[in-house]
């Protein structure tokens, strides 16, 4: 179990606005950022080897869907979350279930989902 | 004479008593062939199933004959198929015309009997008859009727004394029909309500089968117009008989087999569990059967069926407990309701993620005014002004159906609200168009890069002006397109003591979300912005 203080997110997510305001909400909560990757090809590199400890995933990646991430996430055993306006709605079978944080979020939602993931890392 | 002479006088009488003898009997017994080949005449006509019309023919021509008359009517009821009753005659003897003028017989003292049904009138002279002449207007006879004296007139009524109408028979000269005609004729009025009756049980028959045929027929033209297929099933033995249409609901033509175990398997593996499951309901509570499912057809292709029926009873008799003996309904091919129900599905879907991107957008665009901002009265101004610029990109695209818009549109929208317009140049081999997210990026980018010039840059003064070129540089792969926004003669340009939102987005927010490359020069004649930019990116 892990504090949000020095938690490495990876942060996948296509608009810069949208990231822009994930960065500095995590800034706030004194994680460190990894990414943010904006396509599925960096989202996948850093998925693989990057160094960090949980992730947070726009679900829709310019119309490329996000599972293939997210499956490379739970091979490395890394806690992830879904960032998607659908909800839970929006994902495929095998990942109902999983961590979804709703758009738009606020801070405190950011905390609650982070802190989840924090809690599943060894 | 001698004793010998008379025997013979006597004898010659007797051999003419007998001639005469013999020849009354063969005239009796030519008479009596001629009447039973008249009544196998009639009978013949009967069994023949002939029309009411040609029936009733047989009837007066047999009659005639049968008792030596010379003319023969039959005056009978009719009922036209919008139910009104009128009277037809039928006539031997005379030509139609004979009767063509005169108005149908009423019920005058003459006719009152055998419209009524009540009996017989049989007249050797009708003219002398005590019932004849008592009705004005006319007081016997109208002028030019057929010369009748011997008259002989019967009733045609049913077992349950309906009146069906009368037969009547003339003759010109008197004492023409005597009791054994007047047997006869009674003989003969009897066949003929049976075969009237039969005849109109038969038309009425008739009628309803074309009733019938014509109800069929309008269903089949409905059902064909509604492209339903039609099926039934007998729910003992299995056997399912579908329409063409339905057969072709479920991709077979009108000359394969298709029975129930077909039906079963053509239905999607994801679906048969269920059909099963809501036919044995309709057929265990007699209710309804009301199903959508997918169909694989023999071509691969999956279809949508959706099928209705109801479990029926074989006779009325309400039976309790599994009394369903058969089932019938229709079936309706709904694929294209189905792929524009997942079409709508999918474009709500869209809508709502674009919907609720926008939000996240419009809410880090306050976030980062709020940040930067000195007081709410500039922040009110920044955010109402990066909401309007949002805004102008969404225009272009819903104006394309969201799917592409122009390069150099984006940029003379986003302008439009800034003065000093006339001092912006544009050196551009061709438009390019760009992809929505390329255009609410750009866009965004634009109004910073002209909201800074407007504030601290070439658009702050008179004498300043800006070039926006973009190139497309194919030599290196990949493809980028090279955008510039090149600001001169305007104030000293000073590198910001702090990076603003403006040159975070471009800097950071453009570059990664388009994967590209964006540098901000502060050049002393003023800013530069370089946007280099994969066009994989940016192309619709």
């Amino acid at each position: 179990m892990k504090t949000l203080a020095a938690l490495k997110v990876l942060v996948v997510e296509d608009e810069a606005l949208v990231s822009m305001l994930v960065e500095d909400m995590l800034g706030d909560l004194g994680c460190e950022v990894v990414g943010p990757a904006a396509e599925i090809e960096e989202a996948l590199r850093l998925a693989g080897s990057a160094e960090i400890d949980a992730a947070l995933l726009d679900v829709n990646l310019g119309g490329r869907p996000i599972f293939p991430v997210a499956d490379a996430l739970k091979a490395r055993g890394v806690p992830f979350a879904f960032a998607s306006g659908y909800g839970e709605a929006g994902l495929t079978e095998p990942h109902k279930g999983s961590a979804v944080l709703q758009k738009p979020f606020r801070e405190a939602d950011l905390r609650r989902v982070l802190e989840g993931l924090a809690a599943q890392v060894v | 004479m001698t004793v010998l002479e008379a025997d013979a006088v006597s004898a010659t009488e007797e051999v003419a008593n007998l001639r005469r003898r013999l020849a009354e009997a063969q005239a009796a017994h030519a008479d009596e062939v001629r009447r039973n080949e008249a009544f196998s005449r009639i009978a013949a006509a009967i069994g023949a199933h002939q029309s009411l019309g040609e029936t009733v023919q047989a009837v007066i021509d047999g009659g005639v004959e049968l008792i030596g008359a010379q003319f023969g009517a039959f005056f009978y009821n009719v009922t036209d198929e919008a139910g009104e009753s009128y009277m037809l005659y039928g006539l031997a003897g005379a030509p139609p015309e004979a009767f063509a003028n005169f108005p149908m017989p009423r019920k005058t003292a003459i006719f009152a009997p055998t419209f009524d049904g009540v009996g017989v009138v049989r007249s050797d002279d009708i003219l002398a008859d005590p019932r004849y002449g008592q009705n004005a207007p006319r007081r016997g006879m109208p002028e030019g009727h057929l010369p009748v004296r011997s008259y002989l007139a019967a009733p045609v009524t049913t077992v349950d004394d309906v009146v069906l109408g009368g037969l009547f028979f003339g003759h010109r000269d008197t004492g023409k029909f005597d009791a054994r005609a007047e047997t006869l004729i009674i003989g003969l009025a009897a066949q003929a309500a049976v075969a009237i009756e039969r005849s109109r049980a038969g038309e009425a028959g008739h009628r309803e089968l074309t009733e019938r045929r014509r109800t069929e027929e309008r269903l089949k033209f409905a059902l064909d117009s509604g492209r339903l297929g039609s099926w039934e099933l007998d729910v003992g033995t299995r056997a399912y008989d579908a329409s063409d249409i339905c057969k072709s609901n479920y991709g077979r033509t009108a000359d394969q087999d298709f029975g129930f175990d077909d039906l079963v398997a053509t239905i999607h593996t994801s679906d048969r569990e269920r059909m099963l499951a809501a036919m044995d309901e309709a057929i265990r509570t007699g209710g309804d059967y009301d199903i959508e499912y997918r169909v694989v057809i023999p071509s691969g292709e999956t279809r949508w069926v959706h099928a209705r029926g109801r479990a029926a009873v074989r006779d009325e008799t309400p039976v309790i407990g599994g009394g369903v003996r058969r089932m019938a309904g229709v079936s309706l091919d709904v694929t294209e309701r189905k792929r524009a129900e997942e079409r709508q599905r999918l474009l709500l879907n869209e809508l709502n993620h674009r919907v609720k991107n926008t939000l996240v957008t419009v809410q880090s665009m306050a976030a980062q005014t709020l940040r930067a901002a000195d007081g709410l009265e500039a922040f009110r101004e920044a955010f109402e002004a990066r909401l309007i610029a949002l805004s102008q990109t969404h225009n272009l695209l819903t104006e394309q159906n969201w799917e592409s818009a122009s390069l150099r549109e984006i940029v003379d929208a986003e302008l439009e609200a800034f003065a000093g317009r006339e001092r912006l140049d544009f050196d551009y081999a061709r438009d390019l168009r760009l992809n929505p997210k390329a255009t609410v990026a750009i866009g965004m980018a634009v109004h910073e890069l002209a909201t800074n010039a407007a504030k601290y840059g070439a658009l702050s003064t008179p004498e300043g002006r800006v070039t926006v070129a973009w190139s497309v540089e194919p030599l290196e792969a990949p493809v980028r397109l090279v955008l510039t926004w090149t600001e001169r003669d305007g104030p000293r340009v000073t590198p910001p003591s702090r990076r603003g939102f403006g040159a975070r987005l471009l800097e950071k927010g453009l570059a990664g979300e388009l994967s590209g490359v964006v540098r901000l020069a502060y050049d002393q004649s003023g800013l530069v912005c370089a946007m280099t930019l994969p066009l994989a990116a940016l192309e619709p």
